[in-house]
């Protein structure tokens, strides 16, 4: 995830820039890069924190400019790779967010015009393929360009020879305009210039703009001129970190349509009908894995959990879950079984030392983590990144599916490989990843009927989660959520385990939330709503759309669409995150930082 | 000519009733303070404004607009981040040639106003008791020699009234301008060093009104309502008296039985009485109700606020949104007769005012019989359950039993 900023206006565009990029700085931080456009395009740009880039730019004159920040999530964090990239004559410098799809094919067709590459990136690429569009007019230059590129983007461009204007485009990443009084902004988000102006238009995918001083022009994807209403923001700069939200938990949920495309986009191909991973990980994983250790603390290791029936099912390969911290003692150590960590910031002390044990054993290690250059991607032999952008709120949220949707797509291409799974399934399955942003969204749509469950969950002194086959995972997570924001003690059960002992504990005044999927076990779930309703609580089912019976057990339904059984855990993982989050807000916690615990555990 | 006006600040001091609106966006006399200076500033002669603004910068442009309203032309520049007078004049840089500036906060007269204009690189003074509170200003016949910062124990007092008139020089003092010990860009360094080598002349003023602590809404209250003329557009029944100078705004029903002794002004869509005595210097927003049996005084009433039945409201302030359980009352006097003390931030503050009520927020609400004690402070969105009692400071969100 990166943050881009363009400023076009009366101001030194250097310090409104830096300024701009400071707020963004939630957007990661890894390297950065302004270029203002004076009497030529003047760039500065270096891997280090904002604040090192604010004492080292020279002073640069200008008042427009565009800069950006970057957090890896392709490719090393070094000079080269920071952006603003520029054109081969240096005359077009852009910034961009996103990643883009063809970029091999359109170098290479740029490499044979004789145009020079300096870097890796695929950002260069776009400001070449902009340079061979050129023809005098900016404009035009970048909507020609852009309909060649396939992927996401969103770009900020600037050229040498119209130093009047920016021109921005987007695609499936995030860029707003800010209305200003003889300026104007453009951004990743509204935060960046929140400070100057509240008064924003939103850019809409395939739209491309043009920034001058005292204007600002939106055109469609036939080049059509769009008349657009200007928002006006009314949450203020205090609130601006979390865009507007209350909390970055409750932010980050909502980022989940977003992660969670991040997660696949790049690595399927409908076309081709595959999955595709780094070279260093397909090395990785070989025919002769005879067995896959998951090895993870806290939310990971729930992942870990839902990855294993996933895993199982798509494979055939058997899946052993293990907590970090065990399986560094006691864990069976096999060369022939590829031990997977996953940890978000990649620093999780337990894991990284039980990735240590594994390696030394001699078995292949993988790391699934959320933060480019964390100690995990250096000890391990390979790792995948979740690409989820920084998450703040100590209760994992956006990680968490973003972590199984990884191990879905490692489920994938094992079974490729395997040739345990159908060419015909793996079709349904990528295009079954395709709907889920969509279906998060309509989840998220529901905060408002989940937020009057939670209502009657609030003043509870225990809660029970209970599930059958991959939704017992999910109990695990629900409660865990829950417990770490609300303060309320929950326990997550297997449905089947009730009455093998926690019914002991159960009492009219425990409620109870069940996960129900229209799967093999329907109706023995049912029977377990039955068993419970029969001692007195209250049962909260998260149930399929389709499914009419559920009414007649529980006292509650939570909705999810109805798709792919096996994806169905994303979007019941969304309503129990909201469901946390709502008693916790209904219960006035500290929801950001519960007490006693700590986003990144060091220690072990 | 072109007027710049400072109108960026939150106005802090001025809680609770900036939570909500900018400091000079506050209501006297049923204008925002900006445009009272705004208007004087027309009578002098000034056709183009541009406004700085920053908090809650969309009330200041809502309200005023491209100032068609007025027949001139108003210009807008944010200032973006918040640092400091030097900080904020050196925004408009590349707009202005010469050019006034004035404080949106303080209230200027239109004569000292024209008087500035005359005289190029020049500043207003004013002299005032307590002048430890302001920027204290050396003088050497009409020339400035220096402006020093708030001291405890004053040489003269002369002080800085925040209105002037600059030229492009100013800009690059502006630029050699250094934080300040509390952390801001003041242009009274820049004054500073510019007349070390370049003469500024000090214009003594003869109106000047600083608005700082809510109370000081009252004073400013007071003396513009003493110079309005009467104007009658509302309804007024049969059986009312209405004495001295009173506006009534479009819409305005006066009912039977009510006593409205001027200056007093009253909005638009209001209903006045039955049965209602309101006192001079007393400002009523528009969309307010006040009922039977109520009594106002020197008191400043918001939009939509409510004071219903028996209520006493004396040299208070009650803002937007506000509504007076029956039987609501204000002390405003205390039994000793001493000067008035408040809390306001946590802070204890003499008003060197013998009368005020209270300060009220937006959106309070107070039950029936309650009472509110000298100089309480009330944030938004108070509950006031009834039969209580509120003294000292209520924070916004509070609620009494």
């Amino acid at each position: 995830m990166c943050g881009i900023v363009g400023y076009n206006g009366f101001r030194d565009a250097n310090n409104v820039l830096i300024d701009c990029l400071k707020r963004l700085e939630y957007r990661g931080y890894d390297s950065a890069g302004v270029c203002i456009v004076g009497d030529k395009l003047q760039i500065f740009k270096d891997v280090g924190e904002i604040s090192k880039l604010e004492s080292e730019i020279p002073d640069f004159k200008g008042d427009n400019g565009i800069s950006h920040t970057r957090w890896a999530t392709h490719g090393a964090v070094t000079k080269d790779n920071a952006h603003p990239h520029v054109s081969c004559d240096n005359k077009i410098a852009i910034i961009h967010n996103g990643i883009i799809e063809n970029f091999v094919q359109l170098k290479e067709e740029l490499i044979k015009k004789g145009i020079k590459f300096y870097s890796k990136t695929d950002s260069e690429v776009i400001a070449n393929l902009i340079y061979d569009n050129y023809k005098g007019d900016l404009k035009q230059a970048v909507t020609n360009a852009i309909k060649r590129l396939k992927g996401s983007y969103a770009i900020a461009v600037v050229c040498d020879d119209e130093p009047n204007l920016i021109v921005g485009a987007r695609k499936e990443s995030p860029l707003v305009i800010g209305v200003g009084d003889k300026e104007n902004f453009l951004a990743s988000d509204i935060t960046a210039f929140l400070k100057y102006t509240n008064r924003v238009l939103y850019l809409d995918d395939g739209e491309v703009c043009i920034i001058k001083k005292d204007a600002v022009k939106i055109f469609d994807e036939h080049d059509k001129e769009l008349k657009k209403q200007i928002d006006l923001i009314k949450w203020d700069i205090k609130d601006a970190e979390k865009s507007g939200f209350p909390h970055f938990m409750l932010k980050e949920i909502y980022d989940q349509p977003d992660t969670i495309h991040r997660v696949f986009m790049g690595r399927i191909s409908e076309i081709n009908r595959t999955v595709n991973f780094h070279e260093n990980i397909e090395n990785l994983i070989t025919k002769d894995i005879n067995s896959i250790h998951l090895i993870a603390c806290g939310t990971s290791y729930y992942a870990g959990l839902v990855g294993k029936y996933i895993i199982e099912k798509l494979t055939k390969i058997p899946v052993i879950v293990e907590l970090s911290s065990e399986y560094r003692y006691f864990g069976t150590k096999d060369e022939n079984s590829l031990v997977i960590g996953i940890s978000q910031s990649g620093e999780t002390a337990d894991t990284l030392a039980a990735l240590r044990q594994g390696k030394n054993s001699g078995c292949k290690t993988l790391v699934i983590t959320n933060v480019v250059g964390s100690t995990a991607t250096r000890v391990s032999d390979a790792y995948i990144l979740t690409q989820s952008g920084p998450e703040i709120g100590v209760a994992a949220t956006k990680t968490f599916t973003s972590q199984i949707l990884v191990l879905f797509l490692l489920a994938l291409k094992i079974g490729i490989i395997k040739n345990s799974i159908g060419v015909d399934d793996l079709y349904n399955y990528i295009l079954d990843l395709k709907e889920l942003p969509k279906i998060v969204r309509q989840i998220l749509d529901q905060s408002k009927n989940i937020k009057e469950i939670a209502v009657q969950l609030k003043n509870a002194k225990s809660i029970f989660f209970i599930g059958r086959g991959i939704n017992y995972p999910l109990s695990l997570e629900g409660a865990l959520k829950l417990k770490e924001i609300s303060y309320i003690h929950a326990e997550g059960f297997a449905a089947g385990e009730l009455k093998h002992g926690p019914f002991a504990l159960l009492t009219n005044i425990t409620p109870v939330v069940a996960i129900v999927t229209n799967d093999l076990t329907y109706n023995k779930i049912i029977a377990n709503i039955g068993e419970v309703k029969a001692r007195g609580p209250q049962v909260v089912a998260i149930a399929d759309e389709n499914d009419t019976e559920i009414e007649k057990h529980a006292d509650f339904v939570i909705r999810f669409p109805s798709k792919s059984s096996i994806l169905s855990c994303i979007p019941i993982t969304v309503i129990l995150q909201l469901l946390a989050y709502h008693v916790a807000r209904l219960r006035d916690c500290s929801i950001d930082k519960p007490r006693n615990l700590a986003k990144s555990v060091t220690v072990e | 000519m072109k007027c710049v006006i400072l109108a960026a600040g939150e106005g802090k001091r001025m809680h609770p009733l900036t939570f909500t609106r900018p400091k000079v966006m506050l209501p006297i006399a049923n204008k925002p303070i900006l445009e009272w200076n705004l208007i004087n500033a027309i009578e002098a002669g000034i056709k183009d404004f541009i406004i700085i603004v920053g908090y809650k910068s969309e009330m200041v442009r809502n309200y005023f607009g491209n100032g068609q309203r007025w027949n001139v032309n108003i210009e807008y520049v944010n200032q973006g981040r918040a640092m400091g007078t030097a900080h904020a004049i050196g925004v408009v840089k590349k707009f202005v040639d010469s050019f006034i500036v004035l404080s949106g906060d303080t209230i200027f007269g239109k004569q000292d106003i024209e008087n500035i204009i005359q005289n190029e690189n020049s500043m207003g003074l004013i002299k005032i008791d307590n002048a430890e509170d302001y920027g204290i200003v050396e003088i050497d016949g009409n020339r400035i020699v220096k402006i020093y910062e708030k001291m405890q124990r004053p040489f003269t007092n002369v002080i800085n009234a925040g209105i002037y008139h600059f030229n492009k020089i100013i800009f690059d003092f502006i630029e050699k301008t250094k934080k300040s010990p509390r952390g801001e860009y003041e242009i009274t360094d820049s004054i500073n060093m510019m007349v070390k080598d370049n003469e500024m002349q000090g214009v003594f003023l003869s109106e000047w009104r600083d608005v700082v602590y809510p109370w000081h809404l009252l004073d400013a209250n007071e003396e513009i309502l003493k110079k309005i003329n009467k104007h009658i557009d509302g309804d007024i029944d049969k059986n009312t008296m209405i004495r001295g100078d009173v506006i009534i705004g479009k819409n305005s029903r006066i009912l039977s039985g009510s006593y409205i002794e001027g200056p007093v002004v009253i909005g638009d869509n209001c209903k006045i009485g039955p049965n209602c005595y309101i006192r001079p210097f007393s400002s009523i927003g528009n969309n307010c109700h006040v009922g039977n049996a109520c009594e106002i005084k020197n008191s400043i009433m918001f939009d939509n606020s409510n004071s219903p039945h028996q209520n006493y409201v004396g040299d208070s302030i009650i803002g937007e949104n506000c509504n007076l359980g029956a039987g609501s009352k204000v002390a405003n006097l205390r039994l000793d007769k001493k000067n008035i003390k408040v809390i306001l931030n946590g802070k204890k503050l003499n008003t060197k005012r013998r009368k005020l009520g209270v300060i009220m927020g937006d959106n309070v609400q107070t039950g029936i019989n309650s009472m509110m004690n000298i100089g309480a402070i009330v944030g938004n969105n108070c509950f006031i359950g009834p039969g209580a009692l509120v003294s000292g400071e209520l924070k916004t969100d509070s609620r009494i039993e």
